[in-house]
Order: C-alpha cells, then structure tokens, then sequence
C-alpha cells in the first residue's frame, strides 16, 4: 500500500472539514454583525457566504471558490432613536436573517460531523485491513 | 536473506519516519496561534520513492533531513499557515501508516522466527 493509495479518502474528508469549519467561521462573523450598521464601506454590513466547488475532474474533494458578500436588500427597521436613522426615522440593518444562519449552523455543524464520520469510519476500513496482518 | 534484510530495513525507516512526522504535526497543532508560524511536514515515502525509481541507493539515516516548511499553504491573518483540518487528517493518515508498517515488521520478524525454529 503506498501513501498515495492512503491518501485520496482522508483528503476528501478533510477538504470537507476545512469547508465546513469556514461556513461555520462566515456564519459566525454573520451572526456576530447582523446589528451592525457602519462597515469600512460606508454602508451596513452584508452576510458572507461560501462557493463551494469540486476539486479537479475526479474524486478530489471540495475547494472553496471565493467569499462572496449577500447583494440583497438591507432590512430597513424603524428605529428613530438610532444614531444612523435616516429624516423618516428608518435605519438600515445588514441583510442578517437569524433563522436563516441558525439553519444554516446547523447544516454546517452536522456536514463538519459527517466529515469527520467519513474519516473515523475509513480509519476503521484500513485497521481492518492491517489486522489481517496480525 | 539479503533482500529481505533490506526490506526489514526499509519498514523500519517508514515507521521512523512516522514517528518523527507524529511529532511534527503535533509541533504544527500546538503552534497553530503563534504568529508567523509556517508548517513543517516530513515527505520521507516521497524522497524514497524516488531514490527507489532512480535506483540510487537509499539513505535511511539522518531522517531529521527530511523535515522541511512547504511554505505553500496560504497564511492567515497572523501570518500563520496552520489549519487544524488539514493537520488531524495526516494525523488518521499517519497513525495508519505506521500501524501498517508496524504490523508489517512484526510479519517479517514472526517469519524469520518460524525459519528458526523449524530449523532447530
């Protein structure tokens, strides 16, 4: 068995595990910012979410394309006391849906688990294997 | 006998090599916040392989040589190119590859072993 034999199953898993813990970070930053109305650009902030990608032709795993900011709307919330509300009282709030990153927290933890389940569950295959040695 | 001393050889580098690499990655993970920190990793199986292909005659000394910082992995904002995912798959990885070499070596001394004792 060469160590490139070993290899392709335990780089799938952990280019998957890698994907997945950035999701988690970018979910995160979201959650973290969803009230934050002043970013380095002027205007409130704007949910990050990840472009996956396969690696290669075959059977390589997952690569992130890019980072890319969430272009929809902002919330406009009637918040006259705000310090960045507007004449008519309305403050523009980050495209942050709460709902929406708790669901997708709970898709990235549980893909990250599986990832790992992958990896557990070959390190299991090879031992079996290696036992026959005995 | 001289073919298969060498192979013992062989293994017994491999499972060297595994051994220092499981310090290596631990080094990498327990580095994984210091700033400006780079990776090492240790592609021994790679260097003999090759010096296999070559027919060149293989070093299975100084194995410390072989440790090296790939410097290719992109940095982080602390200049530091860690990843914990990366570092816990070569750990399955390497854990398995020495648990093969191990069983291996453990093979070969079993079958030399059973030469002996017929031999008596």
């Amino acid at each position: 068995m060469s160590v490139e034999e070993i290899a392709p199953m335990v780089d799938i898993a952990a280019s998957g595990l890698r994907a997945q813990s950035l999701r988690l970070n970018l979910i995160a930053g979201n959650i973290a910012n969803a009230q934050t109305t002043r970013t380095v650009t002027g205007e409130p902030y704007r949910r990050k979410d990840v472009v996956l990608q396969t690696t290669g032709g075959g059977l390589g795993g997952v690569t992130v394309l890019n980072i890319q900011r969430d272009s929809s709307a902002f919330r406009q919330v009637l918040m006259p006391g705000h310090p960045d509300a507007d004449e008519d009282g309305f403050v523009r709030m980050p495209n942050v849906h709460l709902p929406v990153e708790m669901m997708n927290l709970t898709t990235a933890s549980r893909a990250y688990q599986a990832n790992v389940a992958v990896l557990k569950r070959y390190q299991d295959m090879v031992e079996t294997t290696v036992e026959l040695l005995r | 006998m001289d073919q298969s001393a060498r192979l013992t050889d062989y293994l017994e580098a491999g499972l060297r090599a595994a051994g220092l690499r499981q310090s290596v990655i631990a080094d990498n993970i327990a580095n994984m916040a210091t700033p400006g920190f780079r990776r090492r990793a240790v592609p021994f199986e790679q260097a003999f392989a090759e010096a296999l292909a070559k027919g060149e005659p293989v070093r299975m000394d100084g194995l410390f040589r072989h440790v090296h910082r790939p410097m290719t992995d992109p940095v982080n904002d602390i200049g530091n190119d860690v990843q914990l995912e990366t570092e816990v798959a070569d750990l399955v990885r390497n854990g398995l590859l020495y648990k093969t070499y191990a069983r291996l070596l453990g093979r070969m001394y079993q079958q030399m072993e059973r030469a002996i004792v017929t031999e008596t």
